[in-house]
């Protein structure tokens, strides 16, 4: 069973849900930001309402991920990183959990109070999560807000941190997350 | 016997004569009744209410060419609960409540159904007037009546949206709408 050891690279699936999730993430970027300069108007709700069935799309895949994560193990971290760097690695990691349910679920907490139901693909409708609060809605909207900028900065440490591995570092923490790669066996 | 037989039809006759007269007569019951629209924006159903209205009912079962319903809206009473969306929707392009401040619907027609009554009444909002099927149930009560309904019109029949508000992707065209008036006898 490959979740009974620890494996040397990610599998097909934990591969998986990083790419589409990473993918989905900058396209809410764009379609978020971009929707935030709009006037109100009808654009800016097209834009939002696709923006809010792609995040619920993040929210059920993310639910899906953590259940996988907990029942499978991640490659352990190369040796020869400090203690530091390892707690700055895995608090990243666990900071990118709670946004990927964090950002859906106050974006649909905020629909909610702004009483506009959240619709997944014209498919089906959200339940409204509180009623209509304009208070509440203000709060949420900076949160997050906010909390993408945090997102942001995350990612891009993320990806910084990718690239030093791979290029300074010259280990395997890029690769085996890279599909159609080998990774060498870890010395 | 005959006797008996003669002064049966007559007091029939005589109630049948009351009742017509009794159809003369409701004013709504502005606290108790509403008057509910369901809409569908980016994909979800929205409703709103008219929080300023009043019907003007002539209504008895037996008489139904001598009944009608008259109702006057107030459309800047709008209320969605969302400032935003309401304010959106006093705005020109859609309700344009400057220049129609006020929707009628009047019936032409009422007929029986199996379930209830059937009407058609010309509906005239934001200045084009189209004939409206409704349908609704009537319940005599000890001092009024209650009168509940449903009805389906498509907003862009009535210019309702125009501008980037006439897509239908955003906003959908059909919307519903549903009635409850308490009735209480004129004067």
């Amino acid at each position: 069973m490959p979740n009974q050891s620890t494996p040397t690279r990610y599998s097909a699936v934990a591969q998986g849900f990083h790419w589409l999730i990473a993918a989905l993430i900058i396209l809410q970027f764009t379609l978020g930001w971009t929707a935030g300069e709009l006037p109100l108007g009808a654009r800016k709700l097209a834009r939002l309402d696709w923006h809010k069935s792609f995040g619920m799309t993040i929210l059920m895949l993310a639910v899906l991920r953590l259940l996988w994560r907990l029942f499978n193990r991640a490659p352990e971290l190369p040796p020869g990183m400090s203690t530091m760097e390892k707690k700055l690695a895995r608090l990243t990691h666990v900071l990118f959990y709670v946004l990927l349910f964090v950002m859906p679920l106050t974006g649909w907490i905020m629909s909610s109070a702004k009483n506009y139901s959240v619709s997944w693909f014209h498919q089906f409708t959200w339940p409204n999560l509180i009623g209509p609060n304009e208070r509440a809605f203000d709060i949420l909207r900076t949160t997050h807000d906010t909390l993408s900028w945090l997102l942001f900065a995350l990612a891009l440490l993320h990806i910084l941190a990718a690239f030093k591995h791979h290029f300074w570092n010259k280990d395997d923490v890029l690769k085996r997350m890279l599909p159609f790669t080998k990774s060498e066996k870890q010395s | 016997m005959r006797n008996l037989y003669v002064g049966l039809a007559t007091a029939m006759t005589l109630s049948a004569v009351a009742a017509a007269a009794a159809a003369a007569g409701y004013t709504s019951d502005a606290q108790q009744s509403r008057l509910e629209f369901v809409g569908v924006q980016a994909g979800a159903e929205f409703k709103g209410v008219f929080q300023k209205f009043t019907a003007d009912v002539d209504f008895a079962p037996e008489t139904l060419a001598a009944s009608r319903i008259d109702v006057q809206i107030d459309m800047n009473s709008v209320d969605s609960k969302d400032k935003d969306r309401d304010t959106t929707m006093r705005g020109k392009d859609v309700f344009d409540v400057a220049h129609n401040p006020t929707a009628h619907y009047i019936t032409k027609s009422i007929t029986k159904t199996a379930a209830g009554f059937a009407a058609v009444g010309s509906l005239t909002l934001r200045g084009v007037t189209k004939d409206v099927p409704i349908e609704f149930q009537f319940t005599p009560g000890t001092a009024g009546a209650k009168l509940t309904g449903s009805a389906k019109l498509n907003r862009l029949d009535f210019g309702v949206g125009q501008g980037d508000w006439k897509s239908t992707e955003t906003i959908g065209d059909a919307v519903k709408i549903n009635f409850s008036l308490v009735l209480k006898p004129k004067g």
